[in-house]
């Protein structure tokens, strides 16, 4: 314990530069811990995808429309216990930069299949069945854009209505929050279906997708296999997915575009690591002689490598916790963009594990010139 | 002495002095080089949208699309197309048909060769020699009436069954691949095209999504547009080529210069860091020399302004190098996202943007150090040791 003075003291020798490291190895492990954040964001989204759920979509691709008239005959597959449409549409409340996701659905199918989804208030599931232009909004979109249950909200949309305008008005009856996954975005307006198929120009009793829930996530390829059976060679060929292969296809159109942003992130994190460990084996250099001082007056050889240790892991594991709270503030921000709101434990784990190894790389060449070192010639500054 | 000599006097010592700190100042020099590497190649992916967007776009090519819609949600009726196609300025071909092409667009996925779902953009075309740009390299065009395709050689070159003679499956119905065109702007690169009318009636579509004119002249557009706009039985936008590319790849765009200052801010604050590091040690390794200058008359002015040169000197040949770096490293390279291919372009508006980072950095990095070789004071720095 009688070292953490000397160690503090050889912090502060010199403030500025130390001032200076520390906001280096800060600012490489914001970097690190946005980058880490969003990619392992990702990973607990694929995680807590659900087996026992299926997607059904157009074999063409997911942008091309199913008919309505499907769902019976998915309906009708032994193994699949329930179905819900869904027909997804973007909106914008009022300026074009509010954009606000919409699912057209049967409201009472959906949120029976998703038990995740806890309703404010919970008779709003009624409601909204009583209610054909009633919505149900995610807590988070309900927040941002200032809405209040009752109010009656109107949405700019890319869905013509019979009268040509596109723009239809929603009355909030409720909202909900995903309660497995607390830290995600949660967004979106949840619509009835009916309403908006009956109100619309074009494309009349057309979906993108069907989600359907099974009796068993074992099931899951095989029920997927004869749904696709069911409609091969007909003019609407089915895809059935699991929300895992959903999401993760999804993922994959990105491509190359993940791959090249990372590669070049991560080289910039390895060389601000790199400058700082420079720093750090500069600073004490200079200190060459207090250390042949410190050996004076009695301290071992090990004890002044691990002096020299303990204060760059210390300067380094500081910068680093500072790096990845500020991570962790500005993670939120992104959220429009990808959706995750939080930086996970795990992260934060690897960013001190990656602290403490730089800082004992850095420490290892000046530790090792002090315990080599001679004191006479070292006070001799030879 | 004149202070413009004196600036000149500290700053070439200044200078001098730099191999004996080679330490020091390579901090600097690896911390901005790395900074503008990393910054130019992030920010070459936003140039390369733009550069595949803004090729080939002629002026004299229309784009109309439904009123406040994209491309997507779009909705013209033959009807409209018709009114459209007898707007004034309108170009008309050799029988006097006018050069327009309404365009339908599905997306379609593929299976990539490394047996990856992929997404391409298949488009009908009514009249494809609107676009004098693509030709058929390989095989020969579609025919109307049939489900025949034509696919860019990068689908051909990427997707499994996208040769000649392949089959596509779409809606139960198997197309058949009779040719391969090459589009020299590289904006149809993932693209794979058949004649509009067939596709509609296969897709159960009964409205196109936009049409692209041809006009007898760039300075037809004004009359064109106003004629379509003021038309009462039509609620459409007209855009120019150019601006309809740019608001297509808008977002992409948007996203793609967001994560390059973010991250190339970030760095920079890093390199910041390093070149104050750098330059105090700097101003320290010179006390007694700048004591001395300060003794025999030199001007604290002109001290300030030798280690802000100094901090100059090593960030723009260091920002030089980054660019340098990012070019051989990413120039070119083809990256192929969302329905788009495009190369990175490192270009030289991108090279005078991080030679500007770099002027910033070396300043703000020089400033703190240069105050405090202003203030030093000279009776005790000269006794320092």
């Amino acid at each position: 314990m009688k070292f953490i003075p000397l160690v503090w003291a050889g912090i502060w020798r010199k403030r500025g530069r130390s001032i200076l490291i520390l906001a280096q190895t800060l600012i490489a492990f914001t970097l690190f811990g946005v980058l880490q954040g969003l990619s392992s964001g990702i990973k607990h989204a694929i995680d807590k995808t659900h087996a026992d759920r299926l997607y059904v979509s157009s074999k063409v691709s997911l942008a091309e429309p199913l008919p309505m008239s499907l769902a019976e005959r998915i309906q009708s597959v032994p193994g699949v216990l329930a179905v819900a449409q869904r027909m997804q549409f973007g909106g914008t409340y009022q300026k074009p930069t509010q954009p606000v996701p919409i699912v057209g659905t049967d409201p009472s199918a959906f949120f029976r299949m998703a038990p995740e989804l806890e309703l404010t208030p919970p008779q709003a599931l009624s409601g909204i069945q009583n209610n054909l232009s009633g919505a149900l909004i995610g807590a988070d979109t309900l927040r941002e854009l200032g809405w209040k249950v009752g109010d009656r909200v109107t949405l700019q949309t890319g869905v013509p209505r019979k009268d040509g305008s596109r723009s239809w008005t929603f009355q909030i009856l409720g909202s909900f929050r995903n309660k497995d996954a607390p830290d995600q975005q949660q967004a979106g307006v949840i619509v009835n279906y009916r309403y908006v198929n009956e109100g619309r120009a074009s494309g009349a009793d057309r979906v993108n997708l069907f989600e359907i829930q099974i009796d068993d996530p074992r099931h899951a390829p095989q029920i997927a296999h004869s749904i696709d059976q069911v409609f091969a060679n007909s003019p609407n060929e089915t895809l059935t997915q699991s929300e895992h292969e959903l999401i993760t296809s999804q993922l994959k159109r990105v491509g190359d575009l993940d791959f090249i942003v990372h590669r070049i992130t991560g080289a910039a994190f390895f060389v601000l690591l790199f400058a700082t460990g420079a720093l750090m084996m500069q600073s004490i250099r200079e200190r060459t002689p207090e250390l042949a001082v410190l050996k004076t007056v009695g301290y071992g050889d090990s004890r002044v490598m691990l002096l020299i240790l303990a204060e760059t892991t210390a300067l380094c594991v500081c910068g680093a916790l500072l790096g990845l709270g500020i991570a962790a503030r500005l993670l939120p921000l992104a959220r429009n963009f990808i959706g995750i709101a939080a930086i996970s434990s795990d992260v934060l784990i690897a960013g001190v594990v990656v602290a403490i190894a730089v800082a004992l790389a850095a420490g290892s060449i000046p530790a090792w010139r002090g315990l080599r070192l001679r004191v006479a010639d070292a006070l001799a500054d030879r | 002495m004149h202070p413009l000599r004196q600036i000149l006097a500290l700053t070439a010592s200044a200078i001098r002095s730099i191999p004996a700190r080679l330490g020091a100042s390579l901090v600097t020099v690896i911390g901005v080089t790395t900074v503008m590497a990393v910054l130019v190649a992030l920010l070459s992916l936003g140039e390369g949208v733009t550069y595949l967007a803004g090729k080939n776009v002629r002026a004299d090519r229309a784009v109309v699309l439904s009123k406040g819609a994209s491309a997507s949600n779009s909705f013209l009726t033959r009807a409209n197309i018709a009114i459209i196609a007898d707007a004034p300025g309108v170009k008309k071909d050799d029988h006097g048909k006018p050069l327009l092409t309404a365009g339908t667009l599905v997306q379609v996925d593929l299976i990539t060769n490394d047996s990856q779902r992929g997404n391409v953009f298949l488009i009908g075309f009514t009249n494809p020699a609107v676009y004098s740009e693509i030709r058929v390299v390989e095989g020969r065009y579609y025919r109307p009436g049939l489900h025949e395709l034509i696919v860019s050689e990068s689908v051909r070159s990427r997707y499994r069954d996208t040769g000649i003679g392949g089959h596509i499956q779409l809606h139960g119905e198997p197309w058949t691949i009779v040719g391969v065109f090459k589009d020299t702007g590289g904006f149809f690169d993932l693209n794979v095209f058949a004649d509009g009318d067939t596709v509609l009636s296969a897709f159960g579509r009964n409205a196109f999504q936009q049409v692209v004119v041809q006009l007898d002249s760039a300075a037809a557009f004004d009359a064109f547009r106003h004629a379509v706009t003021t038309d009462p039985s039509l609620t459409v936008d007209v855009q120019t080529e150019a601006q309809n590319r740019l608001d297509t790849v808008k977002q992409l765009k948007g996203l793609l210069d967001f994560i390059s200052y973010f991250v190339g801010g970030l760095m920079a604050i890093g390199a910041v860091c390093g070149a104050l590091s750098s330059l105090y040690a700097a101003v320290d390794a010179r006390r007694r020399e700048i004591a001395t200058l300060r003794a025999i008359g030199f001007s604290s002015g002109p001290v300030v302004v030798s280690v802000l040169v100094e901090g100059i000197v090593l960030a723009l040949p260091a920002a030089v190098l980054g660019a340098a770096i990012a070019w051989l490293m990413f120039n070119g390279n083809v990256i192929s996202t969302v329905g788009l291919t495009f190369p990175l372009a490192v270009t030289p508006h991108l090279a005078l943007i991080s030679l500007f980072w770099a002027v910033g950095i070396a300043l703000l990095g020089g400033l703190l150090p240069a105050l405090r070789a202003a203030d030093l004071p000279v009776a005790t720095a000269l006794r320092a040791t």
